[in-house]
């Protein structure tokens, strides 16, 4: 026997009247709402200026990729860097050399906090011109002090040095034992054999875990797309180091992987007017760091209680 | 009314909220992102890689104006310039070299011209221990003085070893003494600074720039304004910092270091 039919109520539609006043007005509420959120969901991609190209996305991982491939990465980027800025560049993809291990020393008695270290790196290693990112943060600390918390990074006199304060400038430390490398979940960062923690920006997913590890600020993250005039881009570039970077990567310095792979001095020492940068290949007995090693006495390895062992010293003529 | 148009005046009013809503968020009328500030390019001076001073080498290799070391247009072969001194025994340097401004030392030790200059031939320089070099060749008179900083140099610890660090691939050159200090005041001298960092949102002037001191960064974070992640992300660190703690070889002696 069939249910009976439930009771008819005037104020109800009939069954088939398909949409009723209320439930139009429900409904379309309902998706009037949900669309406008879809929209504010989306709006971001419609300030995203660089989809990712099936190339880009379908890209190896750098370590799994053959020449051939490497090959084809540098000349899509090439190609990106010359649409982008009219400019067609030099990118290499230079591999650490045998036998060699990078070593920077820094003469805390002779820098004297001009900041032309600053600014070097800035035009050598393409970073965001505005938003600023800054590779090398110089510190002014009162003299015979190491407190770091007592550090000014803002300091602008009319003429460097002051008296009664030492500069310390702050980088990539490369550790040995680097706790950003440990933190990153894809492996878009590690260590190579001479010594330089590298980051490939097509596999960095921007979670900026590397940042929150690294304790001495040295990782900076493109909150927004980088903006470099023409006039100042630098053609000359590496796959792990200068070339251009997109929104959404983390960078650092990586001691100019393109100039010292290829046998030269970075820039920050290239421009130091005091001569306090050192770098070089610490197994190599000759170099000069391995002098400042063996003849200097007072080292400072910054926060080298953390374990993390940086390949970079603080030193004082004494 | 019949209910068809007012469903349609319904659907309408509708539409209109949608299209409203949805230019809205297009136009983003709240949370305008944070506009950037224009931040001036760095003048180029501060990109040059250039020593403080150039040397009589240099001069030399650029080909420029060497008047200033054409010491016998002006003075006599064999007739060495005497030197005269005021009531307190300082030198006076004559209005001719007037570019000379003698200062060698805090307490003016090495004032004395012939220390450095060779007397009976003015072409050259003398060391201390009364060897003859050329003008280009000075450092190794000022290291008949400064041993332990000319070892330094020579070691490539002191001054500045410019080009290549790898010597089988290209070509290093050291920067002389004279590049960086003036042989008659040698103190190096004090500069301008290249501008500081900028931060992300101008700073209304007087207020304390965001970010402290210590962590230059943190006017990034800040931006984001979570800092959960940081705070899990240093947890996991302080189990590093115990796995790997290490004992160290190299020092770090505040006492050990030398005001300036
Ligand atoms: C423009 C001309 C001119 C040139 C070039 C010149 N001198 Fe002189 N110099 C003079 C005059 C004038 C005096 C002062 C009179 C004197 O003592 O003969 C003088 C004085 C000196 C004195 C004595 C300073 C003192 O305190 O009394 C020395 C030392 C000297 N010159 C060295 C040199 C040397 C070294 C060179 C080359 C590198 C040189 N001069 C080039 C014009 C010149
Ligand atoms: C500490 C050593 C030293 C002393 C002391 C010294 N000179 Fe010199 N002087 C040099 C050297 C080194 C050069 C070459 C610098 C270069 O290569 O740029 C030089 C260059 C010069 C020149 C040519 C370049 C110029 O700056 O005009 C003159 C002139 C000169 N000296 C004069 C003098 C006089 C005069 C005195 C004494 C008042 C004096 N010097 C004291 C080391 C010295
Ligand atoms: C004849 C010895 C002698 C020669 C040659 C000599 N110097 Fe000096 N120098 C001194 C003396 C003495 C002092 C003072 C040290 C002090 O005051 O503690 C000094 C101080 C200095 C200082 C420290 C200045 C300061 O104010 O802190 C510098 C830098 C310097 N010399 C550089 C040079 C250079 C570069 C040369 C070569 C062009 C040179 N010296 C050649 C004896 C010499
Ligand atoms: C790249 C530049 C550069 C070169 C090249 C250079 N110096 Fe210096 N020198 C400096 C600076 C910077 C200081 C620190 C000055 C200060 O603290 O105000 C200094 C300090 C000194 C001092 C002062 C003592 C000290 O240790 O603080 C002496 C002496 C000295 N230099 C000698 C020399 C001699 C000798 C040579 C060549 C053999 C030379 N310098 C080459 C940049 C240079």
């Amino acid at each position: 026997m069939p249910a009976p039919e439930p009771n008819f109520t005037p104020d109800a539609a009939p069954a088939d009247a398909g949409v009723t006043r209320r439930s139009f007005l429900r409904t379309s509420a309902v998706l009037t709402t949900g669309l406008a959120a879809l929209a504010a969901s989306l709006k971001p991609l419609l300030q995203m200026n660089d989809f990712p190209t099936a190339e880009r996305f379908l890209q190896k991982y750098y370590k799994e990729m053959t020449p051939d491939d490497m090959a084809k990465v540098i000349r899509r980027i090439e190609n990106e860097v010359e649409r982008q800025y009219g400019i067609r560049p030099h990118v290499r993809d230079l591999k650490p050399m045998d036998g060699v291990e990078f070593v920077y020393c820094l003469n805390l008695t002779r820098c004297i906090g001009c900041r032309k270290c600053v600014h070097a790196c800035v035009a050598e290693n393409n970073q965001s011109r505005n938003p600023e990112i800054q590779y090398i943060r110089v510190l002014r600390l009162p003299d015979g002090s190491l407190d770091i918390e007592k550090a000014e990074h803002n300091y602008a006199p009319e003429s460097v040095p002051e008296k009664g304060y030492f500069y310390m400038p702050v980088q990539c430390q490369q550790c040995k034992n680097p706790p950003c490398v440990k933190v990153c979940p894809v492996h878009a960062t590690w260590q190579e054999t001479d010594g330089i923690t590298v980051i490939d920006y097509d596999w960095c997913i921007g979670c900026r875990y590397c940042e929150a590890a690294c304790p001495y600020w040295a990782r900076r993250f493109n909150f927004t797309k980088p903006s470099i005039p023409k006039e100042r881009l630098n053609p000359e570039m590496s796959y792990l180091g200068n070339r251009p970077r997109r929104q959404g990567v983390m960078e650092k310095c990586h001691f100019c992987i393109q100039r010292t792979r290829a046998g030269r001095y970075p820039a920050c020492l290239e421009v130091c007017p005091a001569g306090a940068r050192k770098f070089g290949n610490i197994l190599d007995p000759n170099s000069e760091v391995s002098y400042i090693l063996k003849n200097k006495r007072v080292f400072i390895q910054l926060k080298e209680e953390m374990g993390t062992s940086p390949r970079f010293f603080y030193y004082f003529d004494v | 009314m019949s209910p068809g148009s007012k469903t349609s005046a319904v659907l309408f009013g509708l539409s209109t909220i949608f299209v409203a809503l949805a230019a809205g968020f297009l136009l983003d009328f709240r949370g305008q992102p944070a506009l950037l500030y224009p931040i001036p390019l760095v003048a180029t001076n501060f990109l040059d890689t250039a020593t403080v001073r150039r040397s009589y080498a240099d001069l030399v290799r650029a080909g420029d104006d060497l008047s200033d070391f054409d010491c016998y247009a002006c003075h006599e072969r064999g007739k060495p310039p005497r030197l005269r001194f005021d009531a307190d025994q300082h030198l006076i340097v004559p209005k001719e070299h007037s570019d000379v401004v003698m200062g060698h030392g805090r307490h003016g030790r090495n004032n004395n011209c012939f220390n450095c200059h060779d007397e009976n031939n003015l072409e050259l320089l003398e060391t201390r221990d009364g060897h003859q070099v050329k003008f280009a060749d000075s450092p190794a008179l000022c290291g008949s003085c400064h041993g332990p900083t000319y070892r330094d140099w020579e070691a490539g610890a002191h001054g500045r070893i410019s080009g290549y660090w790898d010597r089988d691939l290209g070509e290093a050159q050291r920067k002389a003494c004279v590049n960086c200090h003036n042989p008659h005041s040698p103190r190096f001298p004090s500069r301008q600074p290249a501008p500081g960092p900028h931060l992300l949102r101008p700073v209304a002037a007087g207020a304390a720039s965001s970010g402290t001191p210590s962590n230059p960064g943190s006017e990034w974070v800040s931006l984001v304004g979570r800092d959960s992640w940081r705070a899990a992300v240093e947890t996991k660190l302080g189990v590093l910092a115990r796995e790997d703690a290490r004992p160290t070889g190299a020092v770090v002696k505040l006492a050990q270091y030398p005001s300036r």
